[in-house]
């Protein structure tokens, strides 16, 4: 337009106006001339669909700057406008830019303008370049891009669904999660996974529906570049690598195609379960290479040969067993190891006891195990390693077994029971396989003295583990000379040294009996070092109750010990054991200590034996010893109680004896009686009946008490009878429950009439048992005082539970208790537990001994005699008491 | 008795002992294969209402056919359904990764040993039928079409799945048709018997 402009001018005139115009129209065309680029030309489309990247090339001059506009083409959306600053590829002369699409480049057409730019001046658009989707009405199927596609885990993930011309959409899902849906364009439809988590095995599933159920879905995984680590190159046949690495993290790419695919020094490893890579040669450095679909990862290592070598497992292992040793013999599967310095390791297994050998030598190929035992099956295997610069142990040969060979026995373990009779048990131990060292065929023992020359001998077959013996059919060993036996274990090897045993009865006994402590772990017994002693020591134990051709065990004891603890499974409960300790079993033993213990004490299995008489006014009851078979514990002493068959009351507390007379009336009776009784002594009370009360059910029980027994100065035994008179003095008159536990019923059968009952007393309370508290209401001045029996030696255990306040607190006698704390004597192991506080009170002080199960009861009737009656009314009640509290304190130790 | 039965299906030399191990065996692999259906649809998150196509041709059924014809029709039906299941389960373990040893595993293991079995029944039914005959698999249509995406091989085994079940079923329900007629055939006969003695 100014073109024409300046024509129209010059026609007009020619002067200096118009030299003006023409500078003014040349400057207007050069100006125009610079600020209008061209517009691109030949703009071509390439796209590269894994990456969704499009590339954009045209003609466009000069330019550098372009503006780019990127649109989907059916909905005519822009999803790229921007300036952008293209180089010229050298070869094409064409103007290059690359553009990464977030849908993938299928989902639908994109439509692609460029205009050159120079500053503000803009060229025209060119013309439309479309890239085609695939949601062409052309293509008309259910499709779902992008497909099987290998993620790192955190990415963003966009998936399109193209649906059928006709179809209607309905709901994208990832796994079971319905997607947030954008649509791009008539048929296509897209959703974006933010921040995708690693998948498991056969990737994870993206699923398109449409209205009509039909579906489709693309997989993807998502997971990891290989990481590998720990990459280290060893040798076994020293000349070949062997390259093994492991994997830090899990790739999450399962399936042939995806899997991380190894190569050492560019040569590709089969890699299964197992991450190695044999080459034949050493190299010296050596690089790993990992890759997959997300990456790859190098790892590089370098060594000498001689400082990686782990030795193959010994082959083809053998041996040469003697009796107390082996040579172990192996092979090595290369040449070149026997140069090898080697350290091997010997695993010797034996009835599940493992051993570990170490030897060390070139080439290694046999070694020499001592410490064995004969007639023992051994399984060896052994493995080595480079001495001189270790770097692994090889693997473990295969196993190999091998036994060892026979030798003699040891010499057995004897002992023996003597009778009094001369006759008795030689008795000997079973010998273990260390000890049999083969099978044992048989045994030979032979009685013998130092004096003459015959000797008897006996040949017995084996599991025989005692003979018995008579030396009194053994005329030339004479009554008077001392007799050994020697026992010889007999094998197919030889026999073994012998053992020998003196025997003579040991009549021995010492001056005190202790008790032993038992625990869980059994009996424990101590005693006093004897300095002159060098012998050793033997314990011998059996039941106490047994007297000829006893079972006796025994252990032996370094000389010099002064303890032993004794287990054994057979110990029984209620049953007394008798431990005795001698010096020098072997020559001339020497009694040192006896013990008598229970693992637990019970209550008695049979009741006292009891008889009654009655003498005038006075009732006498009299009872014997319980079998030491039957008390099951140590007898502490003997309660009497009277029963009317309803209730049960202690003779000394509450007991009124009721009796039937000619006069018609009812004495009552209330003596208390707690007295000593001895071994092999009868026990006497005597009842002074009481005119008054009613004596017509009343029935008299005997308990026993405590057994005066251990450890103490005064004699052990007595055979006197005692004797104890009681009189109708009301100290308590508190009814005591007739409580019999099971092993007394056959005494208790009889309480359904007026009769006696003499109840073993409960050891839990061997103190408070004793320890007659006052009825807080019916107390009187008169009163016995509290009186302890207490056996310094022997201290019952008290179950916890029983040191409870209400029972404790009973037994105030300050010197039970201290004797009590410092107790370090036998505590018989008893589980019975007194009852609840309540039925304390209500049996007072009684209660924890009455009915225990530590007690049993004998009963008699209590035949009234007329007689004296009415002299034995008048004994004053104060002067009865008086009397009985002397005699209470007079038995006190 | 027992003879009685076997010699009720005689006239076929079919033994109804042998038709009634093969329902029982059909039942079992019926129970297995819906347990694996289900496995798998749980293991790839398919909905359960996912539409799936007929893989294995055989003819239409129908009420014409014969004893022979409907064993030969379910036997080539569990042929081509095996053939379908082992590929099936070789391309998985390429295709998608295996190694792993889970409950899916196992119970796909399960599946394609009772369907062996199942086969080796029907095949001896078949044999005492109609002699020696012996059947090879036509593996005509059973290919994996062309290039395929790993979503159209997880269909595929979805399909493969279905149409073990699918066939599990039809071998029960055949199975036991066949020993209905049977059990049909025998009263028939022992009316005609009772008859022909009462005329007697």
């Amino acid at each position: 337009m100014p073109k024409l402009i300046c024509q129209h001018t010059l026609k007009l005139n020619c002067s200096f106006p118009w030299l003006i115009c023409v500078l003014v129209n040349l400057l207007a065309l050069n100006t125009h001339a610079q600020t209008i680029p061209p517009v691109p030309k030949q703009v071509s489309l390439s796209a590269d669909l894994s990456v969704k990247e499009l590339t954009i090339s045209w003609f466009g001059g000069a330019a550098s700057t372009f503006d780019l506009i990127i649109l989907r083409t059916e909905f005519n959306t822009s999803v790229f406008y921007d300036t952008i600053s293209a180089t010229i590829n050298q070869a094409s002369g064409r103007h290059e830019w690359k553009w990464t699409s977030a849908e993938p480049l299928e989902c639908t057409s994109l439509s692609v303008r460029i205009r050159s730019r120079d500053g503000l001046a803009t060229s025209e658009w060119s013309k439309i370049n479309t890239f085609r989707g695939r949601d062409l009405p052309s293509i008309n199927t259910l499709q779902m891009y992008p497909q099987d596609r290998v993620v790192e885990v955190g990415s963003n993930m966009t998936f399109c669904c193209i649906v059928e011309e006709g179809k209607t959409f309905k709901e994208m899902l990832y796994g079971n999660t319905i997607m947030n849906v954008t649509r791009l364009s008539r048929r296509s439809y897209a959703t974006t996974l933010v921040n995708v988590e690693p998948t498991g095995v056969s990737g994870s599933n993206i699923v398109c529906r449409l209205k009509d159920l039909s579906l489709t879905g693309a997989v993807m995984f998502v997971g990891y570049p290989p990481l590998p680590s720990d990459f280290v190159c060893e040798t076994q046949d020293l000349k070949s690598a062997e390259c093994h690495w492991k994997e830090a993290r899990d790739s999450h790419l399962t399936g042939e195609r995806r899997r991380t695919r190894y190569s050492v020094n560019s040569r590709n490893c089969n890699v299964d379960s197992q991450l190695t890579c044999r080459l034949p040669l050493w190299d010296g450095n050596w690089t790993l290479m990992a890759e997959n679909s997300l990456g790859h990862y190098s790892l590089s290592d370098s060594a000498e040969l001689i400082h990686r070598v782990r030795p193959v497992a010994p082959v083809n292992l053998s041996s040469i067993a003697n009796a107390w040793n082996a040579t172990v013999i192996w092979q090595w599967t290369y040449e070149s190891y026997f140069t090898l310095d080697l350290n091997c390791q010997v695993e010797s297994t034996n009835h599940e006891s493992k051993t570990l050998h170490v030897f060390s030598g070139v080439g290694l190929r046999s070694v020499k195990l001592s410490g064995l035992h004969p007639d023992q099956a051994y399984t060896v295997r052994v493995r080595c390693g480079d001495q001189k610069y270790f770097w692994k142990w090889g693997d473990w040969s295969q196993t190999f077994s091998f036994k060892t060979q026979t030798d003699v026995p040891d010499p057995p373990d004897v002992w023996m029971w003597m009778n009094k009779d001369r006759t008795g048990l030689v008795v000997w131990k079973p010998l273990d396989y260390q000890q049999s060292h083969g099978r044992v065929t048989g045994f030979e023992v032979t009685l013998w003295n130092p004096e003459d020359v015959e000797q008897h001998t006996q040949i017995l077959p084996p599991n025989t583990y005692s003979v018995q013996v008579n030396l009194t059919e053994m005329a030339s060993l004479g009554v008077n000379k001392k007799v050994f036996a020697t026992v010889v274990v007999k094998n197919i090897k030889g026999a073994s040294p012998p053992s020998r045993v003196p025997l003579r009865f040991i009549d021995e006994q010492p001056l005190v009996l202790s008790k032993p402590v038992f625990t869980n772990n059994g009996f424990f017994l101590f005693w006093q070092q004897n300095a002159t002693n060098t012998c050793n020591y033997l314990v011998e134990w059996l039941d106490t109750s047994c007297e000829h051709d006893c079972p006796v065990k025994w252990i032996r004891v370094a000389a010099g010990s002064t303890n032993v603890s004794i287990e054994s499974e057979n110990f029984k409960p209620g049953v007394r054991y008798n431990f005795s300790l001698y010096s020098c079993p072997s020559d001339s033993p020497q009694l040192i200590k006896r013990w008598q213990g229970y693992t637990q004490e019970l209550v008695p299995s049979r009741s006292v034996p009891l008889s009654v008489k009655s003498q005038d006014s006075k009732v006498v009851i009299t009872w014997g010893e319980i079998p030491l078979s039957d008390r099951r514990g140590f007898v502490l002493g003997y309660n009497v109680y009277i029963s009317n068959g309803s209730e049960l009351a202690l003779l000394a507390d509450a007991l009124i004896l009721e009796m039937l007379g000619a006069l018609g009336t009812i004495t009552i009776l209330l003596i208390i009686v707690t007295f000593i009784c001895y071994k092999k002594r009868n026990c006497m009370v005597h009842i002074v009946e009481k005119p008054e009360r009613d004596f017509n059910k009343e029935t008299l029980v005997v308990i026993p008490e405590e057994e005066e027994y251990f450890e103490k100065d005064e004699p052990v035994d007595t055979d006197e009878p005692m004797s104890l008179r009681y009189y109708n003095q009301v100290v308590d008159d508190r009814p005591i429950r007739p409580r019999f536990p099971g092993s007394s019923a056959s005494s208790a059968s009889s309480l359904d009439s007026g009769h006696t009952d003499v109840t073993y007393t409960g050891i839990q309370t061997s103190g408070s048992s004793l320890v007659f508290q006052p009825d807080p209401q019916g107390s009187s001045e008169e009163q016995p005082p509290e009186v302890v029996r207490y056996d310094g030696g022997y201290k019952p255990q008290m179950h916890p539970k029983v040191l409870s306040d209400d029972v404790v607190l009973k037994s105030s006698n300050p010197f039970q208790e201290s004797e009590a704390a410092s107790s370090v004597g036998y505590k018989p192991q008893c589980s019975w537990h007194l009852d609840s506080p309540t039925d304390t009170a209500e049996t007072g002080s009684l209660a924890p001994s009455l009915g225990s199960p530590t007690s049993v009861a004998s009963t008699q009737f209590l035949l009234p005699d007329g007689d004296g009656d009415e002299k034995n009314k008048q004994q004053p009640s104060s002067a009865a008491a008086t009397w009985f509290s002397n005699l209470l304190l007079s038995s006190k130790p | 008795m027992a003879d009685r039965r076997t010699r009720s299906m005689k006239s076929s030399n079919l033994s109804r002992t042998a038709v009634n191990r093969a329902s029982m065996i059909a039942l079992q692999l019926q129970g297995e294969s819906s347990k694996l259906l289900e496995l798998y649809r749980q293991k790839e998150s398919f909905p359960a209402d996912v539409t799936d196509g007929r893989l294995v041709s055989v003819p239409p059924p129908s009420s014409q056919l014969d004893t022979r014809d409907k064993l030969w029709r379910l036997h080539s039906a569990l042929l081509q359904t095996q053939s379908l299941l082992e590929r099936a389960i070789t391309k998985e373990e390429e295709e998608l990764g295996g190694g792993i040893k889970g409950e899916y595993e196992n119970q796909r293991k399960t599946v394609k040993g009772r369907l062996s079995f199942l086969l080796l029944t029907t095949g001896n039914l078949l044999k005492a039928v109609d002699g020696a005959a012996s059947l090879t698999p036509s593996l005509e249509g059973l290919e994996l079409d062309g290039p395929t995406t790993l979503f159209q091989l997880k269909l595929w085994l979805l399909q493969v799945f279905s149409e073990v079940h699918h066939w599990s079923r039809a071998a029960v329900t055949t199975l036991q048709e066949l020993l209905t007629n049977a059990a049909d055939k025998q009263s028939s006969t022992t009316r005609v018997r009772s008859t022909r003695s009462a005329r007697r």
